[in-house]
């Protein structure tokens, strides 16, 4: 029932911003759904392949800001081919035909040509915004077309893209009349930066409040640039190596103590860390803290650090930090809310890693934690336990034990009931990622308490397809299901195909699932696309006969609004 | 062991508690791509891990003495922050002469002149001092009598065992330096010179 004219109604949406809250709002009724999307302005589209630009189009004629991801989660790991998708192109394309006045594209996981960036730079005349997050396949070329053609360009934010720098002038290619920038990231980029373009061009912009400098960007220009920019609210910083005594060490010192409103600091992806004290005196303000690629910062000069940054809500480290540097966290961060501990070696003896005993100090320390992403030579059951009496808000808990399959180092039991006692404390919990020794249990602890569960991410886990059912069955929240090495098969695949409907995607790789129980599942929920990823050839597959009783190495299953996609290459078979 | 006509040489290894069910179903399931090595631990918790990748796809890992059991994506730790940890900024001029230096078993990495050596014994010097150990830099002389390994990171990020190559060509392409347990390096033919494989 509606008894205010529609302009009225559509203002009231405006105050309705969230992606699901609008969703919901398009489903009451056809008058609000009209309404709904001709005022819609932001979307989001978790899968691009889930549908299309016309459909977009269609249904969104008034679109300013868009969002799209491609390659599952797992492709961050080396799991999905090169070449297996996730094109903008055609996306931009489109755009441009239908002349819609695009000013935001955020794109995560994509395959990026400089021909797609010089298209969007030319094709959009009020485009202000761009957001690349592990994308692929540009080079600098297309950094220069958006620079030079994107007039009122208020953000570029490249995040940990592979760019292929060609070492060109890109930086030069803004004009001189730009001076609109707020967001400038090119920390991922690996080449030579102009120092003099980009001292010009951070000083002629007055609202740049967010720069993050690569690691061509030596103290000295770091000291130039934080000199022209006090309003600097985040900083990326470059290369940080220098000899306290000179004179642009004195000169950074002068000018970081002017950047009042720092609130976020990261990178020094080369540093000498006794520099690190000219930055004491702005800590306190801090509320976020990347140090997640700086290597060369640890034991007493991190320390030192920390405990300068008592308002800190947001922590990025490596595991260099120990248990040790997590209980100064501890004890000095008590607004914490988010921690990410990464692995800091990769390769070898992993000595000063961080164990259970780091993990339940944070908890104890910080009440506000609420997201958690930890790399761990070990854990207990006792120790997730504690954790999950002490954080019940976790949202997303994320713990990763470095080598599989390891139980309880105490009890040498499986950590079914550790990670048992996180699902039933943390009632609000929408993403978990599992490591260590787990059996079918876990997963029934799971599917009954795991209520709002969106995100699940398991790896060499479960004993029999019960541990995939009950959390298929349990978990109605479920949006995303990413599965690799566990013996999970066809029954749990096809119990209940109608499941896959209200799930964005399902991955599973390394499992049981063969053939035959994939192409039954195609059969019956052609709704889905059932994509099987072999790099092996294909056909051979076919041939070797067996009946389809064969295992399927890479299985991404989705559902989508226009089937079967062209741009699949030889090597992934949509049944 | 064989596998498949991968060709390569490889050892069967386990992943997991012995008596899993599972790792011995993923065993049968998936080749091997090289061989790896028992994490440096308590000798009787051989804590061991197989190395797994999928159909023929062989993932380019390092296949080096340094390379840790490694699974294909795991950890994960997303493949551009793998490729900025792991790696000595290739910004860093080799020319300049300083490199890092990391040994196990100490936290911290140091950084060293190669410059200033002459040589593979001023090398071998001048890594005892500074990290007062005695016996790292014997193992140029001496392949199998001392305790450590020095390998280091040569410009195409391959890790190589030190003391193979004139000292000319190594500085040239030394980009960094570890020095190793060579009990954490068993199994790879590390034989005294002029023995074969």
């Amino acid at each position: 029932m509606n008894y205010f004219p529609d302009e009225v109604v559509e203002h009231v949406f405006d105050f309705v911003t969230s992606h699901k809250d609008r969703n919901a709002i398009s489903l009451v009724c056809k008058s609000w759904y009209k309404i709904e999307r001709y005022s819609r302005q932001k979307v989001f589209i978790g899968n691009c392949y889930a549908t299309n630009p016309e459909r977009l189009l269609r249904r969104f004629p008034c679109l300013k800001s868009l969002t799209l991801k491609g390659k599952p989660h797992f492709a961050d790991f080396n799991l999905v081919p090169h070449e297996w998708g996730g094109f903008v192109l055609p996306w931009i394309e489109a755009l441009a035909r239908s002349r819609v006045g695009l000013e935001e594209l955020r794109l995560k996981r994509m395959v990026v040509t400089d021909e797609s960036l010089e298209l969007l730079s030319r094709s959009f005349v009020n485009f202000k915004s761009l957001v690349l997050v592990s994308c692929e396949g540009f080079t600098t070329d297309g950094l220069a077309s958006i620079a030079a053609n994107c007039r009122h360009l208020r953000d570029l934010d490249l995040q940990e893209n592979e760019i292929d720098d060609h070492r060109g002038q890109w930086l030069s290619c803004f004009p001189d009349t730009c001076t609109t920038l707020v967001t400038l990231n090119f920390a991922c980029l690996e080449g030579e930066t102009n120092l003099v373009a980009l001292e010009r061009l951070v000083a002629r912009s007055p609202n740049l409040k967010s720069l993050k400098l690569n690691r061509a960007v030596p103290l000295d220009a770091l000291a130039r640039l934080m000199s022209c920019a006090p309003q600097m609210v985040d900083l990326g910083v470059g290369s940080y190596e220098n000899d306290p005594d000179s004179e642009s060490y004195l000169k950074l010192q002068a000018a970081i103590k002017k950047c009042t409103l720092l609130r976020s600091l990261s990178g020094f992806l080369e540093a000498a860390p006794h520099c690190l004290s000219a930055f004491h005196p702005i800590c306190h303000n801090l509320t976020s803290l990347n140090l997640s690629y700086a290597a060369e910062i640890h034991g007493s000069h991190l320390i030192k650090l920390i405990q300068h940054c008592k308002k800190l809500q947001r922590l990025w480290i490596l595991d260099s930090i120990g248990d040790k540097g997590l209980e100064v966290v501890a004890s000095t961060c008590k607004e914490l809310q988010e921690l990410r501990v990464f692995p800091s070696d990769l390769l070898g003896g992993g000595n000063t890693a961080v164990t259970e005993e780091g993990l339940v100090a944070i908890s104890a320390g910080c009440p506000k934690l609420h997201s958690i992403l930890y790399f761990c030579q070990q854990m207990t059951n006792a120790a997730l336990v504690t954790v999950a009496k002490n954080c019940p808000n976790f949202i997303r808990f994320r713990l990763c034990i470095l080598e599989p399959n390891k139980p309880d180092h105490v009890t040498s039991q499986p950590l079914d009931e550790g990670f048992g006692a996180i699902v039933k404390a943390c009632k609000s919990l929408r993403r978990l990622s599992l490591s260590g020794l787990l059996t079918d249990q876990v997963f029934l602890y799971i599917g009954m308490y795991a209520n709002q569960l969106e995100m699940l991410s398991i790896a060499f886990a479960g004993d029999t397809d019960k541990g995939m059912l009950y959390v298929l069955n349990g978990c109605k929240k479920m949006k995303k299901l990413e599965i690799r090495d566990s013996p999970f098969g066809d029954t749990a695949l096809l119990a209940d195909v109608s499941k896959y409907e209200t799930m964005r995607s399902l991955w599973m790789s390394s499992c049981e699932v063969t053939l035959s129980g994939c192409k039954g599942l195609a059969e019956k929920a052609p709704w889905l696309n059932v994509e099987i990823i072999n790099e092996t050839d294909n056909n051979r597959m076919e041939e070797n006969g067996h009946e389809g009783r064969q295992k399927v190495d890479k299985l991404y299953l989705y559902r989508t609004v226009v089937g079967t996609r062209m741009d699949a290459p030889p090597f992934v078979w949509i049944l | 062991m064989e596998k498949e006509g991968l060709g390569l040489e490889i050892t069967e290894l386990r992943l997991g508690l012995p008596g899993r069910d599972v790792a011995e179903k993923m065993m049968k399931k998936r080749a091997f791509t090289e061989m790896i090595m028992t994490s440096s631990g308590s000798s009787s918790d051989q804590c061991e891990s197989g190395v797994v990748s999928s159909g023929g796809d062989v993932e380019k890992v390092n296949d080096s003495p340094a390379a840790k059991s490694q699974v294909v994506g795991w950890p994960p730790v997303c493949s551009y922050r793998r490729k900025n940890s792991c790696k000595d900024a290739s910004t860093t001029k080799v020319g300049l002469g300083y490199v890092k230096v990391s040994m196990d078993g100490v936290p911290y990495l140091r950084k060293m002149d190669l410059g200033s050596s002459q040589g593979y014994d001023d090398l071998a010097f001048a890594l005892d001092k500074l990290f007062g150990i005695r016996g790292i830099g014997v193992a140029f002389k001496d392949g199998d009598n001392c305790e450590y390994v020095t390998i280091y990171e040569d410009k195409d990020g391959d890790w190589m065992l030190a003391g193979d190559v004139p000292w000319g060509m190594f500085i040239e392409s030394c980009k960094r330096l570890r020095i190793m347990k060579r009990s954490d390096a068993t199994g790879f033919g590390l034989q005294p010179r002029g023995v074969d494989e």
